[in-house]
């Protein structure tokens, strides 16, 4: 395996360099949570050692089948935290977002969005967590029950 | 985006040129995001940014264009059908609405509904205004302007000025008695 290399100490923040010095960085080259500044799953970080391999041949997009978690990606930059509401309902994922009228540079603006997601087999309700990270990416994550699939 | 509900009021510095661009972008929303899309992050005046790979910076614009003959606004709307928008003046605002029911993208279902508002000049009258919808799902709103002056309607309001209450000053003067006493 060809040796990662920490091109430049941008890419690579500082906070993360301890990390970096423990883990593999051909495993968590495409590992969401590292990108997530300064998002409070650090701690998870350890844990999610391999859970990126099995994400080379997905094609489907937004939602990664892993072997233990089922995660949505979805660009809410035009909203807050308060204006979004996560629900699940009969093996579906509901993110709801909407705000009132807001002055923005053009006028005033007013948004409102459901997306639906069909939640696969064997996915627990009771495990979602979701983060809103800096730069308006909602993360929803939810674990898959151990025994399925 | 932050939203903003204090404008910034000055229209001949440079701040007011900034803050009131003539082009914003990234005005579609719901958007879903695959995670392989997202770049590393970098450093973009002073806050990390995670670039992403397929990011199509010409679309999600809305664009006010403003000369001395007409008044015009771009706006992507290239989510919604024709038939599922709506544009309409309300005095001199103009309004655009859109509103679609559950379809089907590459991430999943969504509805969206939007309502955008934007103010006409004052020499545009908004019977005049005209919206095409092109074929890749640009809107295109235009009114002409007559370029004539609003003159503003000034009058000068008479200050009418109030006379000292008499009684006041006696009352204080008792009040001091008292607490003397």
């Amino acid at each position: 395996m060809a040796e990662a290399v920490i091109r430049h100490w941008v890419e690579t923040p500082v906070r993360y360099q301890e990390l970096f010095a423990v883990q593999e960085l051909e495993a968590h080259k495409l590992d969401h949570s590292l990108y997530a500044l300064p998002g409070p799953s650090m701690a998870a970080l350890s844990n999610r050692r391999c859970i990126t391999e099995s994400m080379s041949g997905a094609g489907k997009s937004g939602q990664e089948e892993e072997n233990t978690r089922f995660q949505v990606l979805l660009d809410v930059v035009q909203f807050r935290p308060e204006d979004i509401i996560i629900q699940t309902f009969e093996g579906w994922l509901l993110i709801k977002a909407q705000h009132g009228p807001r002055m923005d540079e053009h006028g005033f603006v007013s948004r409102s969005f459901t997306r639906q997601y069909k939640l696969p087999h064997g996915v627990e309700n009771k495990d979602l967590s979701a983060l809103f990270c800096h730069d308006g990416i909602l993360v929803v994550e939810m674990k898959k029950a151990p025994g399925k699939n | 985006m932050a939203a903003r509900t204090v404008p910034h009021a000055y229209p001949m510095s440079s701040e007011y040129e900034f803050a009131n661009p003539s082009k914003i972008y990234d005005q579609n929303f719901g958007e879903g995001v695959s995670p392989c899309e997202i770049l590393a992050p970098a450093l973009y005046h002073g806050y990390y940014i995670r670039p992403r790979i397929n990011k199509q910076l010409d679309r999600g614009t809305s664009e006010i264009s403003l000369n001395e003959h007409k008044f015009q606004v771009f706006l992507d709307v290239c989510h919604f059908l024709p038939d599922e928008l709506t544009v309409r003046t309300v005095d001199n605002l103009l309004e655009v609405m859109g509103q679609h029911p559950q379809k089907a993208d590459r991430h999943g279902f969504i509805s969206r509904e939007f309502t955008r508002t934007y103010i006409l000049p004052l020499d545009v009258d908004p019977l005049l205004v005209r919206a095409t919808l092109s074929h890749d799902g640009i809107l295109s709103i235009v009114a002409p302007r007559t370029g004539k002056e609003v003159k503003a309607r000034v009058n000068e309001v008479k200050i009418t000025q109030q006379e000292q209450p008499v009684a006041k000053e006696e009352q204080s003067e008792e009040g001091k008695g008292k607490e003397e006493s």
